[in-house]
Formats: C-alpha cells, structure tokens, sequence
C-alpha cells in the first residue's frame, strides 16, 4: 500500500486553479519571475487589474497588436508611471464603488530607480494597491546593466569588473525597508524557495490593501545577468535566506516580524560562490561583503525587537 | 437659449477653470502645484473640502505622477481632470505622449507659461509648442467666460466616441490666469444635460477585472501602423467635432466662440491679423482703430493649435493682400513664430503674399496696442507692395 503523499501548505492559499496564461508561453529557463508571475494570480486570482512596465514581465504581459498571452486585465504604464497608474485605476474603482484589487508588477529598476518617486509617493498617500518587485538585481531584459538593487561588488555590464574596476561600488538601496519607514499598512519580502511564505504573504496582501499600501519585495535571481546555472534559481534563492543575504520579514503598519528566522546561518560566501557575477571577489571583498550582510540583518532584527 | 442664466461672479481664469472642472463632474482630479497654475488645484480641493465637488482628489508627488494618475482612471473609465503649466508640462512628457497613444479622454488646462530653456517665472506660450506633437488636442482660449465654457466643450470633444482623445485647454498664464472677471457659471442641471449626449454613445473600452485588455499595448509593424493611423484619423475628425459642439454650446448657453478659429472683421478684410489667446482681445481693439482710420483689417483668431485647422484657415486667409502672424513663442530652427510657421505651409491654398512674423510677449511682456498698431501698418505697407521684414522680434525693435 503506498503512503498518500501529504499536499503542499500552499495549495491553501490558492483562490485559482486554473492558468491564466496561453499553453506553451515561456520566459527563459530556470527564470524566478515567470515563476512569480504565475505564482501572484494563483494566490491573488485573476480577477485583478495588473499594472507593469517596461522589463522582462512586458513582453508577456503587453501583448503585441491584437495577440496577448494571458487573460488578465492588464494596464502598461511607462516605467515613470506604475503606481501613479494603479493610482488611478484604484481610485476609480473607488469612486465608482468597486472592490478591484490593483496590482503593481515590475522589477527593481522601476520600483527602485526611475519609479521610486512614484512608488514614494503612492506609499505616502496610502493608496490601496499592491505592489510587487520582482528584485533580479538589475536592468536584466536590456542587458544586465545595474541598478540601485544591485549589490555591492556585483559585476554587471555597466559595473563590470575589471583591471580598474571591482563591480559595483555601493551597496543596494533596501526599497522593502524604505516602504516600510513610510508606514506603509504591510511590506514583506519573498522569494520563491519558500512558497509557504510567499503565499500566506499575498493572502495577506490581499486583506490589508483594504487598510491601504502594500509592497512585497520578491527576491527573483536572474540566470543570464548573474550568470548561474538554469537549474540553479531556486537554490539560490534559498541559500539567500539561508546566508541572511535575503531575509524573509514582514512589517504590519510599522511593526517588524522574521516570518524565517535561520537558526544558523550559512556563510554568504556560499552563495556568492555559483553566482558568476560576484566570481571575481577576492577573500577580503567576501568578508567585506559578508559584514554588509551582518549589518543589514541586524537593523532587520533590531526593528523586529521593537514593541 | 435653453439653459438658464447662470450667476454671474468676478472670478480669476483659474477660478474659471475650477469651476468648468467642476461642474463637469470629474471622477478623479490630480494636480501638483505650480505657478500660475496653482490656484486651480486650490480651488478644486476647496470645493472638495466644502462639499461641493464629489471627486477622488490625489495630491501627488509630481506633475508626472498627476498625467499618470488621470491616464489610469481614464483607462478604468473615469472622467478625469488635471491642469498643469510649463516645466510641470515637460515633467510629465513621457505620460503625455503615452495617454495619447491609448486613447484616453483626458481634459487638461494649462496657464501657458515660458519654457523650455532659460527658467522664466512669467508667461508665454512656448510650452503649448514644445507638445504639439504629442497626439493631443490643443485649444487656446482668449478670456475668462471662454476658459469655463471651453472646459465643458472639452468634455464632450474628448470624451467623443468618434475623437477619444486628450484636450489640452490652454489660457495665458499671469494674464488670464489671475485676472478676475465678471463669469457666468452656468447651472450644474444644465452643464449635465450638455454632457447628456455622451452617455448615449457607444460604451468605450475600459479596463475591467478578469477581462484580457492591454491598454497601452506593444504594437510592432503593421499593428502600429494601424492604431498610428486611427489615432491621426481621430484627430483630423476633432476639428469639425470642435466647430459642431461649439455650435451646440451656443445653442444652449447663448455663447459660441467659432469652433477652430473666430473671425473679427474678416467679411471686407484686406489684411489679416493671426493671434491666439489674450492677445487677440487686444488686437480686436486694434482692428477697431484702424477700421476708423479706413484700414481694411480683420483678425484671425486660432483656437485650434492641434489639430491644426488647415481648411478653415485656408478659407479665412485666402485672397487676402498680405497677412500678420503674432506669436508668444519661437520656432528654434526657424528664427519665426512657430503659428507663422505652420501658417506658411498653407501658401498653397492661401497663395502667395507676403507674410509676416512677428515674435512678442516672451516673458511676461505685454503684447500691446501699438505693438499690434505697428504689425497693422507693416502688414498693410506689404500688403502695397513696400519692402518688409520678414520676422520681428518686436520687443527687440520696439
């Protein structure tokens, strides 16, 4: 007799069942956001107004012409305009006295860079929409340029390393803290080695958007910018959290909580080490790193200690 | 007349905005403050705050956060409202040109101030130039009454099923922007029954939850070629929509203001004078002058900047002896006035006589009566066949 295999956590979290997107529709192999991109509408339905931007979700998400590869609702606003969009779709809805949950979708060089004032701004006036970065570190679909999410020593085609060169000299700006320091109604991070949590984090986004914004900070490596193997995502992605590099919190109208405490953590020299875009590091720039990683934690758990 | 008279108040040309914004029932209004714009954005959140304007106001961050805001609602199928002038304009560029592209009905004031280039606190119409060629309808408003009721008739162009397309509703800042003069409001039961019409056409497409619809969509080839050509189609249909609101609205409210242009004195005119907004109150009083010193005068008035209303103007222009152009602005590249530029193209239907530029108003100067006494009898001197300059940048002559 064989042993009925014991279903997933997640399964509870999932409104559809259903594939909003056309059969045979493929991002590239081993890539975190067409993960996270079929993962949101599992767990927030597809009955949401979508608002992206330029990136890697746009070429799926836009549509071309008359064709289109899901069947959403989807509003392509410029990269300067994403949650000023959603601002008022939302809005309207509201006026119009519609319950519609408006979602942002777009990677780290909107939300962090050339849309932050936006974002900031929607943050301030506590709109009620959702947003959701897809953080691959990077200006991965124009060609792995940097961006204000790449990390300290990374290489990228316009911090690349070489003989003057250590990669990218600063460290990322940390966009979920800074949404978090607005007092926005929920902030969280996620990423996509821990499913539970990513799950029961959109559930939630989902009930606190009704008390105003909510940003959720989705750590998606990148196989072709950062150089690693397409099988190799998700480990990544787990030896992140594992490293403390991408800890997994959330804070609910200011008050922090690791949802992931790692009881001990790995090295993060671990998980530099199959990421081709920091192979050029020497020892003390790992332990250089490693101190940026030690001390952005320990902000995260200094504000979890606070009553 | 079918409405009833509306009361009248002294009233700035912003307040006048305000209140065209407002009886027109926006669902959603957004604006960032600027100079000589302000006002308008103070006003509608003090309507808001007395009770007397039910709309989603958002206060944001920047100008191109307001285009963004109004883009979205209007997209979701809001009515929607913003008003911004000069570097507020060029802040929200990109949203400009990309609300264009899909289509939404946005209406839009602009108390028309210097830019780009040098940082000018002061008016001019040099940002109505710098977005000619976004894809929006730009209209140009003489005075206070015109500012309220050119609102309204911007709501039914824009929201048109055949147009849908932005309006920009442009007035003179520091001039018309804070003015103050006696304006008529109308009633709001009868602004709602002008803008009745529009509830009778064809729903437009909107954004709607569970329902595959891209708005602002990626189109390549011929699927761009395609929506190029409905979007350019759609505009050259707004300047003959414009001439029949118009015509409505003065069926309604006893006032029409001519649709693309308005003509003064044009029946017998030998010469022709070109202005557009403030300027061409003064320059009515001009013609009057020089029509008692027996100068066969008239004015052209442009209403219509985009599109730009070649026939109407080929009709008012051609067979005249010789033709003045004022503009408050400068085409870089020409060393002329962008209108009298655009005006040239027409040579062809209007035939060739002389035309002159004359460049006034940057900055805040005023364009004055012997400032349009002297293009009268420059242009009247060409008209005779004396030699003429060809572009004047009055205040420099002056």
């Amino acid at each position: 007799m064989t042993q009925q295999k014991k279903k997933p956590k997640v399964f509870e979290y999932f409104r559809e069942t259903k594939d909003p997107y056309a059969g045979g529709l493929a991002w590239c192999a081993g890539c975190t956001l067409e993960l996270t991109a079929r993962f949101v509408p599992k767990v927030l339905g597809k009955d949401i107004v979508l608002v992206g931007c330029p990136g890697c979700s746009a070429p799926v998400f836009y549509g071309q012409n008359l064709g289109t590869w899901h069947r959403m609702s989807y509003f392509s606003a410029l990269m300067t305009g994403v949650a000023s969009s959603a601002t008022g779709i939302s809005r309207y809805y509201r006026k119009a006295g519609r319950d519609v949950t408006v979602v942002c979708f777009t990677g780290d060089g909107c939300s962090a860079d050339v849309g932050f004032q936006p974002l900031s701004g929607a943050a301030e006036r506590n709109e009620h929409i959702i947003y959701i970065t897809y953080d691959n570190e990077g200006y991965m679909n124009t060609g792995y340029q940097r961006s204000s999410t790449t990390p300290l020593g990374a290489s990228t085609s316009t911090t690349p390393a070489g003989a003057a060169s250590r990669g990218k000299p600063t460290s990322a700006k940390n966009v979920p803290l800074l949404m978090a320091m607005q007092g926005a109604a929920y902030v969280a991070t996620a990423t996509l080695s821990h499913l539970d949590d990513f799950a029961k984090k959109l559930a939630k986004a989902r009930e606190k958007v009704k008390e105003g914004f909510v940003y959720i900070h989705v750590f998606a490596p990148c196989v072709m910018g950062w150089r690693i193997e397409p099988d190799a995502s998700i480990e990544i992605c787990r030896m992140a959290v594992r490293a403390n590099y991408f800890p997994l919190w959330e804070a609910e109208n200011g008050r922090f909580r690791l949802t992931h405490e790692v009881a001990s953590p790995r090295p993060v020299a671990e998980f530099l080490k199959p990421v081709r875009k920091f192979s050029h590091l020497k020892e003390a720039e790992i332990v250089e790193f490693q101190e940026m990683v030690d001390q952005r934690y320990a902000v995260i758990k200094k504000l979890c200690a606070v009553e | 007349m079918i409405a009833q008279r509306g009361k009248v108040r002294v009233i700035t040309g912003n307040a006048a905005a305000a209140y065209g914004a407002m009886l027109c029932r926006p669902d959603v209004a957004t604006s960032y403050p600027i100079t000589p714009m302000s006002e308008v954005a103070e006003q509608l959140s003090s309507f808001r705050a007395n009770g007397l304007l039910d709309t989603e106001m958002v206060e944001v961050e920047g100008e191109n956060s307001a285009m963004n805001v109004v883009a979205g609602a209007s997209m979701a199928g809001g009515r929607v409202f913003t008003a911004t002038s000069s570097w507020g304009l060029s802040f929200m560029y990109d949203a400009v040109q990309h609300a264009a592209g899909f289509r939404a009905p946005i209406v839009m004031v602009i108390a028309n101030r210097e830019s780009p280039g040098i940082l000018a606190v002061s008016g001019g119409q040099q940002d109505i130039i710098s977005v000619r060629d976004t894809g929006w309808i730009q209209l140009i408003v003489e005075e206070g009454q015109e500012i309220l009721d050119t609102i309204i008739m911007a709501y039914r162009l824009a929201e048109d099923h055949d147009i849908q397309l932005p309006v920009m509703v442009n007035y003179d800042g520091f001039y018309l922007s804070y003015m103050a003069t006696g304006i008529e409001i109308p009633e709001q039961a009868d602004v709602d029954a002008f803008l009745a019409p529009l509830k009778r056409q064809p729903p437009r497409q909107v954004l709607e939850p569970g329902v595959a619809l891209g708005c602002g969509t990626h189109g390549i080839e011929l699927g761009f070629v395609e929506l190029r050509y409905r979007q350019c189609v759609a505009l050259e249909r707004a300047a003959d929509k414009l001439d029949e609101i118009d015509r409505n609205f003065g069926e309604y409210f006893g006032r029409s203001y001519g649709g693309q242009t308005d003509e003064y004195r044009m029946d017998d005119a030998e010469i022709v004078v070109v202005a557009s907004g403030g300027a061409a109150g003064t320059a009515r009083v001009v013609i009057d002058a020089k029509r008692e010193e027996g100068v066969k005068v008239g004015l052209l008035k442009l209403r219509m900047f985009r599109p730009f209303p070649r026939r109407r103007l080929a009709e008012a222009l051609k067979g005249r002896k010789a033709i003045g152009v004022i503009d408050r602005s400068v085409g870089f590249g020409w060393n002329c006035g962008p209108m009298y530029m655009e005006l040239r193209a027409l040579t062809p239907e209007i035939g060739i006589v002389p035309m002159l530029s004359y460049i006034d108003g940057l900055a805040n100067l005023d364009i004055t009566i012997p400032h349009i006494a002297r293009v009268v009898d420059e242009v009247n001197a060409a008209a005779q066949g004396k030699p003429y300059q060809e572009v004047t940048w009055i205040p420099l002559e002056q």
